[in-house]
This record gives structure tokens, sequence and C-alpha cells, in this order.
């Protein structure tokens, strides 16, 4: 009697077990879908750069402060996501009065919208690599963007790491960035060029 | 008018770059001038573009009117004049094309050293004359408005001795320089 209880009360965790098993790959937590790395970013080897036109000249700046979670399967591109975090306070275009003024109410705002936002759902394959299609959100305004990107994987010290870098344009007012006499375009250009080199670390 | 020069009279393509470059300095002169009062603003941005831009032109046709010069005779100065008045003359001439060399260079190199390119007009991004440099900008800087102020002060003085050679002197001096002018004579 004892062993056939027994019995019946494995089968049924069993059971569960399987149930559970089938349940969580469709459910939303990506983060347990299966051949899926998840990596977070290695600050001290990326970078996240800007290229702007001022006064008819490529003018460049970079963050130095961001976050990034990308969770990627080459093989499970439906269950990637790719999200990044900007804290607008850390823009850094070698020119501190620039600087301040970029950060100030008429252009990032950073004391009122302190960070941007990029949150991919869907990753696409593409002819050159991958691209991340998402919702980017500056200065409170949201709005969809696609951002191509190439991403390899190495094995450096037996750690898995991942190579992310890629390139896109974004038109500054678009998202509000200029306001007052700085919607002009004639002295500083709308389309900014947001490049990133990053290193990711799987853990 | 003769394109050329002659002994006696500047020709129509040396007034021509005088006379532009005179209107250019004082374009120049308003911009900044309108900047300066300004802060950190799109349209500082734009003044400083300008005057940039204009700057770098003023290179470029002090360049080709000093090429243009060594091509051609230059005028006489008038017999008349005394041996210090006749070195006042060829120091004050030039101071000025220095000047003129050393505004738009120090500025140039003013913006490398901020970090700013320097574009002319739009349509080209000049190279870089320096590394960006914090405290060389600083100097540059103040020398760029030195230069300034020393250029106001030898451009006084050379309208000042034009004014003189015409009205107290009563020789061709400034009315060779002048357009829609005839002048017969050394001394006319």
């Amino acid at each position: 009697m004892i062993v056939t209880r027994a019995a019946a009360a494995a089968r049924a965790a069993a059971a569960l077990l399987l149930v559970a098993a089938l349940l969580v790959p469709c459910g939303a937590r990506a983060a347990d879908a299966p051949g899926i790395s998840h990596y977070g970013l290695d600050a001290a080897k990326s970078a996240l750069e800007f290229t702007f036109m001022q006064a008819g000249a490529a003018n460049k700046g970079r963050f130095t402060r961001f976050q990034v979670g990308f969770d990627f399967s080459a093989d499970n591109l439906a269950a990637s996501r790719l999200d990044v975090t900007i804290e607008m306070s850390s823009a850094d275009t070698g020119d501190q009065e620039r600087d301040d003024t970029l950060k100030g109410a008429d252009l990032f705002a950073a004391a009122k919208f302190p960070q941007a936002h990029f949150a991919a759902s869907q990753i696409n394959r593409t002819a050159s690599g991958y691209e991340a299609v998402g919702k980017l959100t500056i200065r409170g305004v949201t709005r969809d963007a696609r951002v191509p990107f190439s991403f390899r994987t190495a094995t450096e010290n037996g750690a898995a790491v991942g190579y992310m870098s890629g390139k896109t344009s974004v038109r500054r007012l678009d998202y509000g960035v200029g306001q007052g006499d700085w919607k002009a375009t004639d002295q500083v250009g709308n389309d900014v060029t947001v490049s990133f080199t990053l290193r990711l670390i799987a853990h | 008018m003769a394109v050329r020069n002659t002994e006696h009279r500047w020709g129509a393509l040396a007034q021509l770059f005088h006379w532009l470059i005179v209107v250019l300095v004082i374009v120049q002169v308003t911009l900044a001038s309108l900047a300066d009062d300004l802060p950190p603003s799109a349209r500082k941005v734009a003044l400083l573009a300008r005057h940039k831009s204009v700057g770098i032109t003023i290179l470029m046709l002090v360049i080709l009117r000093l090429l243009w010069r060594s091509l051609n005779l230059t005028p006489l100065l008038p017999d008349t004049l005394k041996p210090y008045e006749r070195f006042l003359a060829r120091f004050t001439h030039a101071a000025l094309y220095v000047l003129l060399f050393a505004m738009p260079l120090s500025g140039w190199m003013m913006s490398s050293a901020r970090g700013f390119p320097v574009s002319w007009f739009g349509f080209f991004t000049l190279p870089d004359l320096v590394p960006k440099d914090k405290s060389l900008y600083a100097t540059l800087l103040t020398t760029h408005e030195t230069l300034a102020w020393v250029l106001g002060a030898v451009v006084t003085l050379h309208v000042a001795a034009a004014l003189k050679h015409h009205f107290m002197l009563r020789d061709n001096v400034l009315r060779r320089m002048l357009p829609f002018t005839t002048t017969p004579g050394p001394k006319a």
C-alpha cells in the first residue's frame, strides 16, 4: 500500500514537472527560454558614441554611463531581447560648456528626463547581421526604432563573451531634443549618428 | 580702370581685394561682438560659425592678394615723404598684412584647440591645426582678442594717414585706392 501511494505521488510530481516544463518557455520570462544566453555590459571595454553636425562640421560625443541587457540565441531569435538604458547626464562631448548646454532644458533636459531607453523584444536576422526592433525613448518621447548590429561570441579565459557593434541614425527633433531656437537645423543638424561597440559578458 | 596697378594708381583687382577685406573685417567685428554678449545658444553657434567662415575667406583673400601684389607694380609713395614717414608707411602696411594672416590663423588654431572643427560655410571642413588642449585654447583666445585690438590700432593709424594725405597733404594717396576717381599724375 505504502509503495503504491508513493508511486502515485511520484507520478503526480512528474506530471506537474512536465506541465511546468512545458509552460515556462511559453511564459513571459524569456530568461528561461532554451538556448538563450544572458549578457551584461563590460562597461570598461564598451563605447556608446554619437556624431552630430555643428556649424557645418562633424563633432563627436559619448555616453560614459549606460546599461545593456542582452538575452540572445542565434537559434532562438523569437526569445531574444535587447534592453539599453542611457544616463543622459553622462553625455561627454569633450567641452564642458557644450555638455552643460546639451544637458539643459532645451536639449536633453537631463534633470527631467534622466534616462534614454531602448527596448527591443524582436530581433531579426539581416543580410549583414541582426536588427533589433523596438521602442526608443528619449526626453520622454517614445518612437519605433530599428537598430542594426553585428554580434559574435568568443570564449576568453574560460568566460563566454559577446561583441556587439552597430550604428544607427536618430533624428533629434523627433524626440524634442531641441526646443526654442535649437529647433533650427542649419547649425546643429537634425540627424545624429549613434554608434556602439560593446563587450558583453554572459552570466 | 585698369586691372593691373600702375606706378601711380592701384588697379581694379588690388582695389577689389582691399575694399572686400575692409567690408569683411567689419563683418567680423560685428559677428564677434554680437556673439560675445550671448549665452550658449543656437544663435551664438550660428554667429560664430559665420565668423569662422568669413575669417577663412579673409585668409584666402589675403593669400591671393599677396600673390597678386607680388606679380604687380606697387604704386610709389610720394617723394615728399620724410624718411620716418616712409618707414612708418611701410611698417603699417606690413603690420596690416601680418595681422590679416594672424587673425584668421589664431582663430582657426583656437577652434582646433577647443575641439571644434572649422567648416567653411558648411561646404568643407578644415583640418585641425593643433590638437585639442584646454590651456592652449585659453592662450589662443587671449592672443586672438589681443591681435584684434592691435589690428584696430593699426587700422586707425592707416585710416588717419590716408585722411592726412587726402585733406592735409592733398596728394593722390587715398584717391589712387578709390574706384570711380581719376588720378592724373604723381602730384595731382
